[in-house]
Parts: structure tokens; C-alpha cells; sequence
């Protein structure tokens, strides 16, 4: 593992500030056209849980690295529809996000002190990063939940996410934005800017299958804008990704084109 | 308005439903035969996944079953204790099913595709057939496959997986009623009760005959926590029907 670029200060910064402004841009403006935005915050929450992951993973937890990503979304669907019922509850909306967010940074510190004071798993940063993974879990299902629906009433979550089943893409390729990353870049040469470019290429690609489910909830031309962003950020940075996997292949990559005609 | 207090006052025995469901589900992690990356190399004893896919594969079998189950009854009539046990052991017989079938075809694969004898490198004898194991352990390997023992292991892992995932999904569908919020609730206690007993196996376990399983109360008193925490926050959520409707 190299030195990091990034460190984990200035990344959760990041994903918490765009992640939460994003969502309240896109859910209490109100105006459908901007749905897109609460999706960018969730793709910055994503990188967040990713670098959490990349940390606590290098210590080697014994079962993988997708049961960490699980573990998060699985914190944050709890804490996520908590507080966005307790901002329906007391007929204030936009407390929603902050509650959850709050309430799921208290859960993941409190699993991850049953991990290493009662389980005795031993790693140093386990508490500090399934704090992070749960608080980035909260803020990719709000964020993509108040992209399909437009809004951050929990009634209309309900409607639009929740009954239709949209909540299941939401669910599995949130985690998988937070724990792929550093599953397919591990390895002692994994170096931490193509983790999470990767990333976001993988909030991009949640981003864009979000955009797809909210053709029939908000509004086609909304959901149309939010595909075309995250398709371009999709491009940018996969791209960037592929430009890195050769940087760090270093002398040994070389270029073989496609398949040979032959073989086709 | 809806209170808080008064939710948590009138909806305490649905906490410890939760609670017990997590504690199920967490022992049950301990009985499945989970190989991981070895064993796909049919290197180790088990089948070849994670824990959590495992888990959660069969809990979310048991949790469909269950929740067909509960449609049923409901029709029916109010869902009482009673029915609780029916739906709770549909969930159970759905999370077997297919667990049995996961080790079933898996050990078509071991033995007619890579061509290894099911065998535990973990004890010398099978504890139920009392067939010798260290003859058929290939060198240099901990075991493959999934022997007697493992399979049963597997099934009671299943079951046990099956009961907690409905008996949450009950709880939750007695306090809010609304099968869609209950089940994605479902679901994240689940994922919260199956990782972490995989991190107390440490990844692989091949079922009550191995040593680690001694390590079960250590994964029985950080689920207790971790369910009674989620249970306190999710019977606070009411459902659709609570705001008037849509």
C-alpha cells in the first residue's frame, strides 16, 4: 500500500459535505431538474466508504472484503429510513438526512467496538472506519433514494422507492460502489488514487441505473439529465482508471490491440 | 404526531422478537460450511463463498418464503402467535431448501467435475457416519468437499438463518405493516447479524464439529447488542398506513 494522496480527513470532509448538500439542493428544492444533484453527493459518499474499506481491508479481516460493504449498507438502510421517518414524524423534512447520518455514525462505532473489544478482531482503525462505512451507507441510500423520488419526504420515499422495489438496485450497487473498488484493486501494488477513481466510477454506474428507475417516478426528461451526467463522469473516470492500471503496470504492460481477426 | 415513548412502550415485545431473531440468525452463521476462496480450489473443506453470501442467500430464500406466508395467513385473519410459528417455519424450511441445494450441487462439482472425495481435515472421524476422514484428505490441502457432518451442519445453519430472518420480518410487519419497509428492515438485520459472526470465524468454519465453534458466545453477546440497538430504532419507523395513507 502506498502513500496515500488523499488522507482520510480530506476525503470524509468531502463526502459528507457534498454528500449532504447535494441531497438538500435535490430534496428541498423540489425542482425534479436537479434530482441529479443529490446522485453526485452520493457518488462522493461512495468514495468516502471506499477509502474506509481500503483501510481497514489492508489489515486482512479474514472474510473478505464484500462482507464489509454489506455490513455498511446494511447499517445504513436502518439509519437512513430512521431519520428520514423522524423528519416526517415531526413535520420537519429536512432533518431527515442529519439524523440518519448522525444515527448511523453511532451504530458503526458501536459495531465496530463489538468487533475489536468483544469479537477481539484487533484492528487498530476498525472503530474510526465502520464508523465512516456506516456514515457513507446512509448518506448513497439517502442520496439515491432522494434521486429517484425527488424529494425527501419518507411518504413519497415510501411510494417511489420503498413499494416499487427501486430501493433493491439502490441497495446491492450502493455496496458494491463502497466494497468493489478495493476488492478488484487489491493486492500489494494497489495504490489508493485507482481505488478510487474506481469509485467513482462505480457511484457513476449506480448513478446512472438510479436515472433509469426514475423515468417512472419523476420525470422522463430529469431522469434523461441524471443518465447523461453519470454516463460522462462513468466515461471520465473509467477512463482514468484504465490510464492508471497501465501507470502502475508499469514495464509491463503493452498494448495488444483486440483480438486478432482470426480468433474471432 | 407520533410519539416516540409510545412506540417504544407498546412495540417492547417486538424488540425482543428482533433481538432473538438476531441471536438465531448469528448462531446459525457458525453451523454453515463455509470454505471461501479455498475451498473453490476444493482446497479446504466447504462450500467455495464468504460467509455473507452464504447467509445472505439463505436468509433472503427464507424471508421470500416467509413473506408468501404471511400474505397468506393475513388474508386469512389477524396474525397471531400462532401464525408467527407457521411463517416463522416456512422461513425455516425455505432457507434449508436452499442450502441443501447449494452443498448438494456443490458436491456434484467436488466429486464428478474436480474428482475429490468429500473429507474433513478437522477431525480424524465423521462424528455421525464414524467414517475415517485422514485417508482422503489429498496432501497438502485441509479437506474438500462437504461430508456428512458439514452437510448437516449446513441444514441446521439454515434453518437457524431462516427462523431469525422471518421472526424479524414478523416483528417488523407487527409494528408497522407494511411488507415493503419491514423486509428491506429485514434484510439489514440480517446482513448486521451475519457479518459480524463471520468476522468471529474468522471466514471459515466447517460446521459444530470444528473448533472455532466454541468461539459461538463471543458472536451471541455482540449480536445481542447490535440487534437490540437496530430493533430500538426500527420499531420506531411506522409504516405508510401511520401518516394517513397514500
Amino acid at each position: 500500500m502506498s502513500e496515500p494522496a488523499e488522507t482520510a480527513n480530506q476525503i470524509d470532509t468531502k463526502g459528507v459535505v457534498v454528500g449532504l448538500v447535494g441531497i438538500y439542493i435535490a430534496g428541498i428544492s423540489g425542482i425534479p431538474y436537479l434530482a441529479f444533484l443529490a446522485g453526485i453527493g452520493a457518488i462522493f459518499a461512495t468514495k468516502m466508504g471506499a477509502d474506509a474499506v481500503r483501510r481497514v481491508c489492508s489489515y486482512g479481516i479474514g472474510t473478505g472484503v464484500p462482507s464489509i460493504g454489506m455490513l455498511a449498507l446494511g447499517m445504513g438502510v436502518i439509519a437512513a429510513m430512521f431519520g428520514l421517518a423522524i423528519g416526517k414524524m415531526y413535520n420537519a423534512v429536512f432533518i431527515g438526512p442529519i439524523v440518519g447520518l448522525v444515527l448511523a455514525l453511532v451504530i458503526g462505532f458501536v459495531v465496530g467496538s463489538l468487533t475489536n473489544k468483544v469479537i477481539k478482531l484487533n484492528i487498530p482503525v476498525m472503530e474510526r472506519c465502520l464508523t465512516e462505512i456506516a456514515g457513507a451507507g446512509v448518506l448513497v441510500l439517502t442520496g439515491f433514494s432522494v434521486m429517484v423520488a425527488g424529494s425527501m419526504d419518507f411518504a413519497v420515499i415510501i411510494e417511489k422507492v420503498i413499494t416499487t422495489g427501486y430501493i433493491a438496485p439502490i441497495f446491492i450497487l450502493g455496496a458494491l460502489g463502497i466494497l468493489h473498488p478495493f476488492n478488484a484493486n487489491l493486492g500489494p501494488d494497489e495504490t489508493q488514487d485507482r481505488t478510487l477513481v474506481h469509485s467513482y466510477s462505480c457511484g457513476a454506474i449506480t448513478m446512472a441505473i438510479g436515472g433509469v428507475c426514475s423515468i417512472a417516478t419523476i420525470d422522463p426528461i430529469a431522469a434523461i439529465l441524471s443518465i447523461v451526467i453519470a454516463a460522462a463522469i462513468w466515461y471520465v473516470n473509467f477512463m482514468g482508471f484504465v490510464r492508471l492500471v497501465q501507470r502502475d503496470a508499469g514495464a509491463g504492460y503493452v498494448g495488444t490491440g483486440l483480438l486478432p481477426p482470426g480468433a474471432m | 404526531m407520533i410519539d416516540i415513548i409510545t412506540m417504544l412502550a407498546t412495540h417492547w415485545i417486538s424488540i425482543i422478537g428482533i433481538v432473538i431473531g438476531g441471536i438465531c440468525i448469528a448462531v446459525g452463521v457458525h453451523f454453515v460450511p463455509v470454505g471461501g476462496a479455498p475451498a473453490a480450489m476444493a482446497q479446504a473443506t466447504g462450500i467455495g463463498t464468504g460467509t455473507v453470501q452464504l447467509a445472505a442467500g439463505s436468509g433472503l430464500t427464507g424471508l421470500l418464503a416467509a413473506g408468501y406466508m404471511y400474505k397468506t395467513l393475513s388474508a386469512a385473519g389477524a396474525v397471531g402467535i400462532s401464525e408467527v410459528i407457521l411463517i416463522c417455519a416456512t422461513g425455516a424450511v425455505g432457507a434449508m431448501i436452499m442450502i441443501t441445494t447449494t452443498m448438494i450441487v456443490g458436491n456434484w462439482v467436488y466429486i464428478y467435475g474436480v474428482g475429490v472425495p468429500p473429507a474433513s481435515a478437522k477431525v480424524e472421524y465423521d462424528p455421525i457416519t464414524k467414517n475415517s476422514q485422514a485417508p482422503y484428505v489429498a496432501p497438502g490441502t485441509v479437506g474438500q468437499g462437504m461430508p456428512t457432518v458439514c452437510f448437516v451442519s449446513g441444514t441446521i445453519g439454515g434453518l437457524l438463518g431462516g427462523l431469525g430472518g422471518s421472526l424479524v420480518y414478523c416483528m417488523l410487519m407487527w409494528v408497522n405493516g407494511d411488507p415493503a419497509i419491514s423486509s428491506i428492515f429485514a434484510i439489514g438485520v440480517f446482513l448486521v447479524n451475519a457479518v459480524l459472526p463471520s468476522y468471529n470465524i474468522q471466514g471459515t468454519i466447517e460446521g459444530f464439529h470444528d473448533p472455532k465453534f466454541k468461539r459461538v458466545p463471543k458472536a451471541i453477546v455482540a449480536c445481542f447488542i447490535a440487534s437490540l440497538l437496530c430493533g430500538i430504532i426500527a420499531v420506531m419507523i411506522p409504516g405508510t398506513a401511520m401518516f394517513g395513507g397514500i
